[in-house]
Parts: structure tokens; sequence; C-alpha cells
């Protein structure tokens, strides 16, 4: 695999893509004073923020001497054209984004088996939200379970029916488990 | 005891144990019979769980607290700042939300140990090889609160996996992974001021873990090991910093793999030494196995052993590169 820096303009793409879903300016504080790197391995490219003492290691050179594999925080990948945010930036992001859905303690353990969000779950969503934004899964104790796609506008939860799905499960922490058993 | 006797009352523990008759051999001759015994006995029993709170994402008392409400029976490990006895009462310890959030990680005493001993300091250059599954990974990232950085590298494809996984969940910034030999270091193109060296053994110090390892390696899989042992020592040493600091160890108990690896290491590089461990753990490691004298300072290395400390079987030896004297 090698690494190399981000090109300006796919990065303005990758900024656009997560300041869409959680808000302007989010991408910006989670780069802080690192640089955006990505490998690329066939089609698929992964991204990183690494710190400035460690671009040397962003040259063709060095993807040559070194089989780097992961680097610094991993930011995410692109899949089909969509960037998809890792599980490595959500304890940061939730700070920083108030595009979230809290669920109570019952679906908070459902959704890291993979489950997605029932209405009977939901304790608090932001009205204004859409259908397809993107939201981080929360749970009563403010810990970042996952990434979930609301399947309606935010607006209509009241009207919904207690066992209807308000969002989609995307990716969320059980991965890990279910990855490596 | 005479060889003939040695090799007599091997003949009747292999069988009453299932092991080897090779290993029991080694073990008279090391331990006399009395030991050899309480080590076989000991092997029977499993050994108590332990994790260690990932004080980057949180601290010992919040996950303490919150796995006593799940009726995990907790109890700290004297020697170890975050490391905690855990008994999970039969459910799965990977399975609690707390361990997916990756507060804590599942992770054997002496393992935690290893990393305590190394010491790593914010800011600095640290070298894990043979890195996954990435506990100790993660734990050195800890110790550095994620400043500085460290250099996991591990040669297994698949093993990987696990390792970038346990690194995203732990929340660990400061790593650079590497796929490649760590035979080879020369290529990294790094000197570290300190370097942990588990490497891959013989697996002698997990029969209480995996029973079929009694059988399952002959004398020349030990050799096998130990040759392999010495080249990434070898390498590691020549990547380390004057005045860094290397600890190597293994999850062998067998002297082959550990003490004459040290021994052979300080008799070919002169600069390094065994320096003492300021932790209290363990028993001191053999510096006259099987009756052959070995470098004395091999006293300052430690062992674990599963008749002593109800842990795995495991060895630890902290080493330094003395300034101004690399040849």
């Amino acid at each position: 695999m090698t690494l190399s820096l981000v090109d300006p303009v796919e990065w303005t793409s990758v900024i656009e893509q997560i300041d869409v879903e959680f808000g302007e300016g989010v991408t910006k504080s989670l780069l802080g004073n690192r640089v955006p790197v990505k490998l690329k391995r066939g089609r698929d490219e992964t991204f990183f923020l690494i710190p400035t003492e460690w671009m040397s290691h962003a040259t063709e050179e060095e993807g040559e001497r070194l089989d780097i594999q992961f680097i610094g925080k991993e930011l995410g990948s692109i899949a089909k054209g969509r960037f998809r945010l890792s599980l490595h930036v959500l304890d940061e992001l939730k700070d920083l984004t108030d595009r979230t859905i809290l669920v109570s303690r019952h679906a908070a353990e459902a959704f890291t088996y993979g489950r997605s969000i029932l209405k009977e779950s939901v304790l608090e969503l932001n009205p204004e939200l859409k259908r397809g934004q993107r939201v981080l899964v929360i749970n009563e104790n403010n810990e970042c379970l996952g990434i979930a796609s609301l399947s309606l506008d935010a607006n209509r939860l009241r009207r919904l029916g207690k066992e209807k799905l308000v969002a989609k499960n995307l990716v969320d922490v059980g991965w890990f488990i279910r990855r490596l058993g | 005891m005479s060889k003939k006797e040695i090799r007599a009352k091997a003949k009747v523990l292999a069988k009453d144990f299932g092991y080897l008759q090779y290993m029991i051999e080694r073990y008279l001759a090391l331990w006399g019979e009395e030991e050899t015994l309480q080590f076989l006995e000991a092997c029977e029993n499993p050994i108590r769980s332990s994790i260690r709170v990932n004080t980057l994402k949180v601290t010992n008392d919040l996950v303490t607290e919150r796995l006593r409400e799940k009726s995990v029976v907790i109890e700290k490990i004297p020697w170890l700042d975050s490391g905690f006895f855990a008994d999970f009462e039969g459910s799965s310890p990977g399975a609690l939300l707390e361990h997916m959030l990756g507060f804590y990680y599942v992770q054997g005493v002496p393992s935690m140990t290893a990393v305590s001993v190394l010491d790593p300091q914010p800011g600095e250059t640290v070298l894990d090889l043979a890195a996954a599954p990435g506990g100790k990974t993660t734990h050195i990232g800890q110790m550095m609160q994620n400043m500085g950085m460290v250099i996991a590298v591990e040669q297994d494809r698949i093993r990987m996996a696990s390792l970038k996984s346990n690194i995203i969940r732990c929340g660990v910034t400061n790593s650079l992974v590497v796929r490649g030999d760590a035979r080879k270091l020369g290529n990294l193109g790094y000197e570290a001021d300190r370097i942990l060296l588990d490497a891959p053994c013989s697996g002698e110090g997990l029969i209480p873990l995996d029973p079929t390892r009694k059988t399952s390696k002959t004398m020349a899989d030990v050799r096998y090991c130990a040759t392999r042992e010495d080249e990434m020592l070898d390498a590691a040493v020549n990547v380390l910093s004057e005045g860094g600091t290397l600890v190597y160890s293994t999850c062998s108990i067998a002297p082959e793999e550990n003490e004459y690896v040290v021994d052979d290491i300080l008799k070919r590089y002169p600069e390094m030494e065994v320096v003492e461990i300021p932790i209290d753990f363990g028993v001191p490691g053999y510096s006259e196995p099987y009756g052959i004298r070995l470098n004395q300072s091999l006293r300052h290395a430690r062992r674990f052993l599963p008749h002593l400390h109800g842990t795995e079987g495991f060895f630890i030896c902290k080493m330094r590169k003395r300034e101004g004297e690399s040849s």
C-alpha cells in the first residue's frame, strides 16, 4: 500500500461530504493541526490524519521502503464514491455535532448487535433533520455507539407507530467483536 | 537426581499428566521433583482473567464501577496502574458494551507487566515488534498519552486486522503500523528510544490456557523458536538508540528461549546490559539453568510461573544500550 498526501481537490470533496452530514466546520475541527494522507490499495482509499512531523512518510520512496498499513488517526474511507467515517473519530465527532439520536438503554444494546432503531427507542431527535441524514447514535451515558441513517424526516416521528423504523444501522461499535469474534 | 532417575521419574509423570517426556525431564532438571509437581498441578487449573483499563478513554474508577454493576468481580493488580483481575462469572468479557467502547482490554497479567517494565514515555519513538493483536501496542499508546510514535511491526496479514481494529477501538492515535519481518528492522530507518520484543515463541508458558501444548511441540520446535528469537532480538538491538531501553519477553518458560537467548546477545553486544526491573513481581531469571553458568545479571530478569503466581508462564528481561559503546 502507498501512503500519499491528499490533493486539495479531493480533500475539499471529503470536507464537503463530512460537513454536509455533521455540520459546517466539523472536518476542520477533526483535522486540528494534523495533515490528511491516504493509503491506497487497489481501488480502495483510506484517509488518515497525521501530525505534520510524520509527513515524510507520505513520499514515494518511503512507500517503497515501508509497507504501511495504518497511521495516526483513521478518518474514514471511500466506498462506492461515498465517504464513510471511521469509528476511530466518533468520540471526537460526538462533541462537534448536533446530528445525533439519543436512544434508550435497551435500544442501545440492540444497536451494538447490528440492529436498527425503532420509534419506541428514541428518546431525543432534532425535528429539523431530514430522511437520509447520517446521525450519531448516543446512549443515555452520552457514549457514541455508531452511525445510523434516518429513514424518515424527523418531524414525522410523533406520527409513527412504536415499532416503525426510524434509523438504519450503518456502523456500530459491536463491529469489533462481530468482525473478530 | 541422576540422569537415569530423571528419565524414570519423567516417564511416570509424563504419563500421569499427559505431557511429552522430554518436557518433564527438563522441568525435573531445572526445578527438582517437588517444584515440578507443583508446576504440573498448577497447570491443571485455570488462570484468572484480567483486564487493563484504557485510560485514554476513561478512568479506573468509572470502569470498575460499571463492571461491578454488571456483577463482574474486580480486584486491583498491585504492581499495575490500570491492571485488574476480573471475574466475568461466565459471561464473555468481549461482549460487554464497555469493551466495545474501548474502555478496557482483556489482557494477561504478564503481558501488561511487560509494557509497564518498558515504561514508554510521551514524545518518544517506541517499537513494538510482532505486535498483533495489539494489546501491547495499545498499552504503549496509552502510557505515551498518544504523544510521540509507537511503530507496530507485524508480519501476519490475518493478525494485522485485529491489530488495526484494537488500535481503533482503544482510541490510539499515535501509531504507525507496518507489515514486515521483525528480523529485518534495518529497512525501517528508525532508531527507537524503547523497543518491546514480545517474541513469537513455543508457548510453553501457556499450558494452563492451552493443554494441547503438553504434546504439540518437540525439542526441535523449541530450538527453532530460540533461533528465530535470537535473530529478532539481534535486529532489535541494532535499531535501539544509545541509552535506549529494550524489553525482551516471551510466554515460554524454557530457558533456551529466554536466558540463553539474552546471554548470547550480551556476548555479542557488550554495550547491552541487563538492568534491574523497578517493579515487584515474579521471581528472578535463571543465571545457572541446568547447571550452565550464564551472565549473572540475568537474575535481574523476572519470571512468572503458574505454580508461584497463578498466571501463565512468562519471561521479562529489561536491557539498556550503554551510551558511547556501540561497535
